[in-house]
Parts: C-alpha cells; structure tokens; sequence
C-alpha cells in the first residue's frame, strides 16, 4: 500500500476501487473479490479479508463502501438479476488515475471483465493459499462443489493464471 | 444391542435417541469431551447481565437442534418419498448435532478477539472444522462409516445448502434458527420474538427455487418455502427476529461486557505474548496464558471455555497490569462502562429536519463522528481504549441477494403453486427497517471522554445538516 493511500479514509480507499476498475463493478461478489485479489498481489488498500459462506469477505469494506455511497463518493444501483435475484451495480464517475499499463489495472481488469462465479472460486482459491491451505483448489472444489461444476473450476485455475501472469509486486504464489 | 436415550428439555420436553446404530453414534458424540466442553458455554454469553435466566448453554441448543432438524427431515422425507436417501439425511442430522462444537467462551467476543490478534483457532467454523475431521468426535462418527466425520464437516463448510438435506442445516428456516429463536426467548423471559413454531413446520414445503453471483444464473436448488396459510406465520417470525436484535442479542448491556470482555482478553493476551505474563495475575500454567502462547493449538482451544474465563476473573483483577485489573473488576462486579447511543443522539438533534432528509443526515453525522472518535482514541494512545464503539447493523429480512445468500430468502407459495419471495407478498415485511446501532461506552469517571463525545455529536449533526450531498 503506497503512503498516499495509507493515509486515506476506508470511504475514499473504498471508492478508488471502483476508480480504479474503470469506474463501475457489477456485483457485491465481484466487488470483494477484486478487493481480495488487489490485497493478494499487494496493490490494495489494506482491507482485512477472512473466510465467509461466499470465500473471502471485508466487513471493513462493506462498511465502507455503503459509508461512500451515503457520502456521494460513488453510486450504488440495485438491479434485478434474469435469475430472479438482485445485484448491486456501483459506479464513480472520477477517472483512475493508474496508467493503463500499471499491474494494478490490468489486475483489476482481469477480474472485472471475469465471469463472477469463476472469479468466486480463483479468488477463493488464492486466498485459502495464502492462508496456508495445503490443496485450496480442491478445498475450493469441496467447499463450493456446486460453482466448481460444469467446468468452472477448470476455468477458475486459468484465470488465475492470468493473474499470475501479471507482474504484480507480490508475485501471486502457483496453486498446485 | 442399542439403549434408547432421553434428556428432558425446556424448549422441546422430551427429546429421545432411539436405539439404532445412527442414533446411538450421535448419543457417542454427545459424551465426547469437545461435546461436553459445550455445557460450559453459554448460548447468549453475557445476556445473563441482563436477563437472569440466560444461562442456557450451546449444549442444550445443539441437542434441541438435533430434535428440530429431524422434525425438518420428516418434511424432506414426505416430499421425496422414494427418491429419499437416508445416508444423506443422516449426513445433514449429524452436522445439525455439532454445527456449534467450535464455539470459544463467550461466543461472538473471543471471535472477535480472534479478528483482532488474527488467531485462527478463535474462529469457530476453523475450530468446528478441525473438531469434526480429528478428534474422538470423528471416531464417534465414523462407527457409521470411513468419511463419514469429513462428510459432515464438509457440509458445515460449505458455502451454504447444495440439496434440500443442506437446508436442514442452513436456510431460513434451518434447524439451527428455529431452535434459538425459541430458546432464547424462552430462557431470557423476554416476551417478545414469539413464533409460531408448530404452523410453520406444518406448512413447511420443498420448493425449487434459482441461485446465482451477481448478475449470473447459477441454476436452482430445493429449499424450504412455505405454503399459503402460512404467509402471518411467516410475518410473524420475521418481526421476531428483529425483536429479538434491539431487545436480547444487541442490548446495550450485554455488547458493553463484550467490549469490556474484549478489550480485556485482547490486552492479556498481548501482555502474555510480549513475556510479561507477571503482569496480568495469571500462571504460566493458565488454559489462557497456554492457548496465549500456542493459539493454534487445538487442545489449548478445547482448554478454554466461559467458567475457565470466570474463574481467572478474580486473578486479572489483581494483575499488576492496571488495564487488566480494572477491566477485570468491573467484569466481576458489573461495573459496566456507560453507554452514549451516538446515533439516537443524533437522531433527536436533526428532529427538525424534513423527514425525506432526516436518514441521509443521520448516517453523515454519524460517519463523521466515528471518524472523530478514532481520530481521538489515536491522540490520547491509552493502553486500552477509553472510548469503545458498538457498530452494527441487522437486516432481518430482506429479498435475495447472493452476498446474503438463501439463508436469507422466504418464498411463499400462492394458491396457484407459484413462489413468490415474502417481500413481495407482505407490507409489513417490507416497511421494515434494517436495526442499525452506533453506541459508545465510556466509563462513567471519564469526563473528558464524555465531554468530547457531547461535544463532537453536537458540532457534527449541525455540520452534516448544512452540507450538500
């Protein structure tokens, strides 16, 4: 974490994440697991993350991001999904100031323009690693046997290597 | 040969383990010793500050479960008839049994202690986990076959129910929710939170219902969905529930031990990891002082439990540390600090304000607020903080979003056998507000403290009110 972000409020570090996405995330999943892998990489903004239902979960930033839209730092439109269910959609219209060739934003592309439930489990999978897990491809697989279905898991570890193909300041570990 | 097995119980009354073999491995994990630990930790941890009768312990809450979700797997059984499998049902009943096993004293406090020092082992789904898969509890549960222990734990870990056996475990109306809402208003005699248990069940139904992430389909799963007659019912508990956050779970006496609690558990075991364990009152040989030293250490975890945390109680309170002592003192003689509801404060200050305004006033003045309070914890630098914030907020009901997951979503099925969510069929459900709480506890000698805080809700309501969005 640089120092300029270091002494930022969580609102403010809440909403550069959505600036630095390009300004919009589609989705509360796909918001934390962005925030997850920035953290992983060493390029976030120094939210806590611990294992939830759903695989690595903020508090801190979803108490920050709901502060920042209540502020006006960034919008939060809630959608309805073709599934029947809702999605929230949060935007800012301040433009990143990361150079398009930065680690960070090609990081945080990747993952932006991912399918969220492979996103879901490649983020799950990297952080039970960092947190020691001896096979977190197949603890993902166990923990989330539904998601891991129809190829998805397949696909999860190839994005993940993608992301460990970039060239991040902490260098995302190899999973298996 | 098997015994047949009863405990009487205050919620349920008479809960029975026939004699067969399924039964009696659950009656053999009930005798393990991480079982029996449960005895010694209070469902509500510190309520009992506040509601004299809340001493009932997780383990009567695991064992009412275990009734509660076999009473939930006949419904499974009706609806699937012959497609039924009891080795999955057995699988789903077995995980209602130890769902609570990880548990640490004092529940939600040492999980938060936990968070703080970031100890894995005080995070009871970790705890639960390793309880399940290594120790005489899955010796107990693999009488019923090799993997049987992994099968189970793998269902507690999972991210919620993949099968209909799964929504015995979790879903909004799991075993789990539909004892404790009972039993915890039972033994707090608190009169509010009633549900009406035995409609609901009677009106419990197997639906099939989609899933997704975000804004992708995910499929469709089989829950639990509630017919027609059952729509007040189901109003019914969802209001109990959000009575039950204000009055029981959230009470501002309760949380203000837990802070206390916290902040005390947090000191010692930072003081004993530093090597000044001469400070804190306690012995070297203290379950404490060991699970301090080697938290990830199953056995130390199992060591720890509330009369362990009660006893030491009187040794902190003569800790040369004077944190820990004081903080131990007031635990022992419910010298609690007091509470300031910064949120109610602001609320009343801003009373002139057009209503359609008044919420997004509120919420500003109280984030500035907070970041006034940090700002000045971080000046003053006290060995334990002399302002502690109680910040949370409870939904308790609200139409599904993933993040919140099934858990969270009641279908109602019309007439016509359609599933609509509770939301769409109740005003009542829907005018709900979520409970949201900002309070802050300071003791009551600390009048710079107080004086700060007077002053700082004061200038800051006024502040947000003149500011544009």
């Amino acid at each position: 974490m640089s120092q300029t972000a270091q002494n930022k409020r969580p609102i403010e570090k809440a909403a550069d994440i959505i600036r630095d996405a390009g300004g919009k995330i589609v989705g509360r999943t796909r918001l934390q697991k962005i925030a997850c892998l920035m953290e992983l990489a060493g390029v976030g903004y120094g939210f806590s993350f611990e294992y939830h239902h759903y695989g690595p979960y903020s508090e801190e930033l979803t108490h920050a991001i709901r502060d920042a839209y209540l502020i006006g730092l960034l919008n939060e439109e809630e959608c309805s999904a073709s599934w029947g269910g809702t999605y929230s959609v949060y935007t800012t219209d301040v433009a990143s100031v990361l150079p398009p060739s930065s680690p960070q934003k090609i990081l945080v592309q990747l993952a932006v323009d991912a399918d969220p439930i492979e996103l879901e489990l490649a983020i799950t999978a990297a952080f039970l690693g960092s947190q020691g897990e001896g096979n977190p491809w197949q603890e993902t697989e166990n923990r989330k046997s539904e998601k891991a279905r129809d190829g998805r898991l397949e696909r999860a570890k190839h994005l993940y290597e993608k992301f460990r193909a970039v060239n991040s300041p902490i260098p995302l570990p190899p999973l298996e | 040969m098997f015994t047949p097995q009863r405990i009487r119980d205050p919620l349920h009354n008479l809960i029975e383990f026939r004699p067969d073999e399924f039964e009696n491995a659950m009656w053999s994990v009930i005798q393990t010793r991480p079982f029996q630990r449960l005895r010694r930790i209070k469902q509500l941890g510190f309520s009992d500050l506040v509601y004299p009768g809340a001493t009932h312990s997780r383990f009567a809450h695991s064992v009412g479960v275990f009734h509660t979700a076999r009473l939930l797997m006949k419904v499974v059984k009706e609806h699937l008839g012959s497609q039924y499998r009891n080795s999955r049902a057995e699988l789903a009943l077995a995980a209602a049994l130890v769902h609570d096993l990880g548990h640490g004293p004092f529940s939600h406090a040492f999980e938060y202690v936990g968070k703080r020092l970031k100890l894995k082992m005080a995070k009871h789904e970790s705890v639960s986990d390793a309880l399940i898969r290594n120790s005489e509890v899955a010796v107990a549960l693999n009488t019923l076959g090799s993997g049987f222990a992994n099968d189970v734990a793998n269902i507690i870990g999972n991210s919620g129910p993949t099968n209909i056996y799964g929504a015995v475990v979790s879903s909004q109306f799991d075993a789990d929710r539909l004892d404790y809402m009972q039993r915890d208003r039972l033994m707090s005699g608190t009169q509010h939170g009633m549900i009406d248990f035995k409609w609901l069940i009677a009106n419990l139904k197997v639906g099939t219902v989609n899933t997704g992430v975000d804004e992708k389909s995910l499929g469709s799963i089989d829950t639990f969905v509630l017919g027609p007659k059952a729509i007040y019912a189901a109003e019914t508990y969802v209001l109990g529930l959000f009575q039950l956050y204000p009055t029981v779970y959230f009470h501002k006496t309760t949380r203000g031990a837990e802070k206390i609690f916290t902040e005390l558990l947090c000191r010692v075991i930072q003081l004993i990891q530093d090597g000044k364990i001469a400070s804190t009152g306690l012995a070297i040989t203290h379950p404490i002082a060991k699970f301090s030293m080697a938290a990830d250490s199953i056995e130390n975890v199992l060591s720890l439990d509330d009369t362990v945390m009660w006893g030491a109680i009187p040794q902190m309170a003569e800790a040369t540390d004077k944190a820990i002592s004081n903080l131990a003192t007031r635990l022992r003689d419910r010298n609690l600090y007091k509470s300031l509801n910064v949120r109610e404060r602001i609320v009343s200050l801003v009373e002139s304000v057009a209503e359609n305004d008044r919420d997004l006033i509120v919420e500003k003045a109280c984030i500035s607020v907070r970041e006034k309070i940090a700002a000045w914890l971080s000046e003053k630098n006290a060995d334990t903080p002399r302002i502690l914030t109680d910040e949370t907020e409870r939904s308790p009901y609200k139409k599904f979003d993933e993040s919140k997951g099934l858990l969270n979503q009641i279908r109602i099925q019309t007439e016509s056998g359609q599933l609509v969510d509770l939301n769409e069929r109740s005003k009542v459900v829907r005018a709900i507000d979520p409970f949201r709480v900002f309070r802050v506890y300071m003791a009551d000698e600390d009048l710079e403290a107080k004086a700060f805080l007077e002053k700082t809700i004061k200038e800051e309501a006024p502040n947000v009110t003149n500011s544009p969005k």
